[in-house]
């Protein structure tokens, strides 16, 4: 019967319930909306940064990452290719070697960054190579072939088939240079990147740079990004490399993982200002409907109703309202999630440059998680409860005679 | 047997940091099955007097026993179960709740009883019935007349079979005829149940048929 009497109570003045309903709905579809866009969209700047370049692990030898030098390298031999090969969770791996160099056309020359692959095993791990603009890439079994970034190729005023000549220093400190022909440009969506790369077969950085079959690091591609750490302790015990490390992503790319937090937090922050502007509308509302109803509480006390049983009675009436409106703010939420999901929102002007600046596609994605619609539902009930306290206590105070002569 | 009593009441309340005594060492005692009227002219203290033998309020000074026991310095919450269990009310201006119908405002307090809901039911419509109210069950207070709300209360004041009902004013709003129906039905359930009545009221109507009458002035029990 409390839970008929409250849900009639929230009814009887229709217009307040429905500006409440309304508050708790406008809240959890914002919170939804935005919560879904920003995580929607870290996954997908993860995705794209991780997949584009880094891997979502790579294996490296302990300081390479905070002090990359040549010198710190590594010989992948048959133990280390069956222990990926075993590893469970490993979608693929790639051995790469970087290194800085020289590239000239001609009259102009270009400081680049040489970014040697396998194609073969790096297409399991990095899409990239899919961007390809012009020409083609270079196979695994090719040599003394590159592939510029787009950007690279017009600042040296080259075009495909001309011959470049890459000047690097090598393992043991002598330099090397040699003669390359270009296969191909690639478009990598980040401009700095598309003016300085240079993409070669590893065998040909190996020769160029006299690292004989060393690499720098081994990036690896895993089924599922949430069973990263999983994957990372399994390989650690099967690589048994004192001198090798195992970095994730975020170590890999720390800027990355603190531009999110950094960003994640303020979207947090902004949720938090939202749910107690909503949190004092409930209150105010909650506390309006109890302080008109004192006679009528008054009376219900008079009859012997214990002031316990009233105060669930408040609790009930706010929890209906605000689980109704999570209800419509959720489905809402939802298909707007949803509809985002499918037609990403695409950023042009500063926003796109901002994007690009930091290897993000220049869009807002959204994300359908569960998480997302159960935790913004708990906050929301939460802060709910949270609002009641005040009008709660003041009906449990409330004594039955002050009550009844209330006016 | 006893019903109520109390020694020696007093009660002062403060009117803006001014104390006024509404009561004055009031000795009174009322057995199972009276039915009392306490009258007196508006401030006598009639209602003060009611919600202090209601358990609804505290006195200043003295004693009030519910039967045979002292509840003058009873918690709230045991004073809620004593209203609850052995007091029945009846409002001067019917104080159903608004969005129940009649039998969901007298099923009410048996459901703060623990009653489950069938045997609640049977019970308020079998009382409806027994008191010819019976085809307002569904109906709403605002769908209903002052004497029929009236009714309503009076219903939902019995239905625990109480040790006692107090009624402050409870023809103050009816006209005469009506009022004199609301009487008849109490004095029945008196008669019939053996239900103790206690009346406040300035209402002829109702000082005529009472079986006892108090008369307070001026806080004190005049006769």
């Amino acid at each position: 019967m409390l839970l008929k009497l409250a849900w009639r109570n929230i009814w009887r003045n229709k217009r307040r319930s429905l500006l409440t309903l309304a508050a708790v709905v406008f809240a959890s579809l914002m919170a939804i909306a935005m919560r879904g866009i920003q995580l929607g969209t870290f996954a997908l700047n993860i995705k794209t940064v991780v997949e584009l370049f880094s891997g979502y692990m790579q294996i490296q030898e302990n300081g390479y990452h905070d002090n990359p030098s040549l010198n710190k390298s590594f010989i992948v031999d048959q133990s280390m290719i069956s222990s990926l090969q075993n590893t469970k969770g490993i979608l693929g791996f790639a051995p790469r070697l970087y290194a800085d160099g020289l590239i000239s056309y001609k009259n102009e020359s270009r400081g680049t960054a040489i970014f040697a692959i396998d194609p073969d095993k790096e297409s399991l791990v990095t899409n990239f190579m899919q961007n390809v603009d012009r020409g083609k890439f270079f196979t695994s079994d090719s040599s003394h072939e590159v592939v510029l970034g787009s950007q690279l190729l017009e600042n040296l005023k080259a075009k495909i088939g001309d011959n470049v000549i890459i000047l690097a220093q090598g393992f043991d400190g002598t330099l090397g240079n040699q003669k390359y022909k270009i296969v191909g440009t690639v478009k990598l969506g980040v401009q700095g990147m598309e003016a300085a790369t240079v993409f070669m077969g590893i065998k040909s950085a190996q020769s160029l740079l006299g690292m004989g079959n060393r690499v720098n690091a081994i990036a690896i591609k895993v089924h599922n990004i949430n069973q990263l750490k999983k994957v990372k302790k399994s390989l650690i015990q099967v690589i048994h490399d004192p001198n090798l490390s195992v970095l994730l992503w975020n170590n890999v790319n720390p800027g990355l993982q603190q531009m999110l937090e950094f960003s994640s937090v303020r979207g947090i922050i902004f949720l938090g200002i939202l749910f107690v502007i909503v949190a004092f509308g409930i209150l105010n509302t909650v506390l309006m409907s109890v302080t008109e109803r004192f006679r009528e509480f008054g009376v219900v006390l008079s009859i012997g109703m214990p002031q316990i049983k009233l105060t669930y009675l408040v609790y009930i009436e706010t929890l209906l309202l605000t689980l109704f409106g999570l209800l419509l703010g959720n489905l809402l939420g939802f298909v707007l999630n949803s509809y985002i999901v499918d037609h990403p929102i695409m950023f042009g002007g500063e926003m796109k440059k901002m994007y690009e600046s930091y290897h993000f596609l220049p869009q807002a994605q959204s994300s359908t998680d569960f998480k997302i619609f159960l935790y913004v539902s708990l906050a929301i009930i939460l802060i709910s409860l949270f609002a009641c306290i005040y009008p709660a206590h003041k009906v449990y105070k409330l004594e039955p005679l002050k009550g009844i002569r209330h006016t | 047997m006893e019903i109520v009593k109390t020694e020696n009441l007093v009660k002062i309340y403060q009117d803006n940091g001014v104390p006024v005594e509404a009561l004055k060492m009031i000795n009174l005692s009322v057995s199972k099955g009276e039915y009392v009227v306490i009258a007196g002219p508006s401030g006598s203290g009639k209602t003060t007097l009611l919600n202090l033998l209601g358990a609804l309020d505290k006195p200043t000074k003295g004693k009030i026993y519910f039967e045979g026991e002292d509840i003058t310095l009873k918690e709230k919450s045991d004073l809620a179960k004593i209203r609850l269990h052995k007091l029945g009310f009846i409002f001067q201006a019917y104080n159903l709740i608004p969005v129940l119908s009649a039998i969901e405002n007298i099923e009410f307090s048996m459901m703060l009883l623990g009653i489950p809901e069938k045997e609640r039911k049977e019970k308020a419509l079998s009382l409806m019935d027994e008191l010819g109210i019976k085809e307002l069950a569904d109906k709403r207070p605002n769908e209903m007349s002052g004497g029929q709300q009236q009714r309503v209360a009076v219903t939902r004041a019995i239905v625990n079979n109480p040790s006692l009902v107090l009624a402050d004013e409870p023809t103050a709003n009816l006209d005469s005829v009506t009022a004199g129906h609301l009487l008849d039905l109490m004095e029945r359930m008196n008669a019939e149940k053996n239900i103790t009545f206690i009346f406040s009221s300035h209402d002829r109507q109702v000082i005529d048929r009472a079986k006892r009458l108090i008369i307070l002035k001026d806080g004190l029990i005049e006769s």
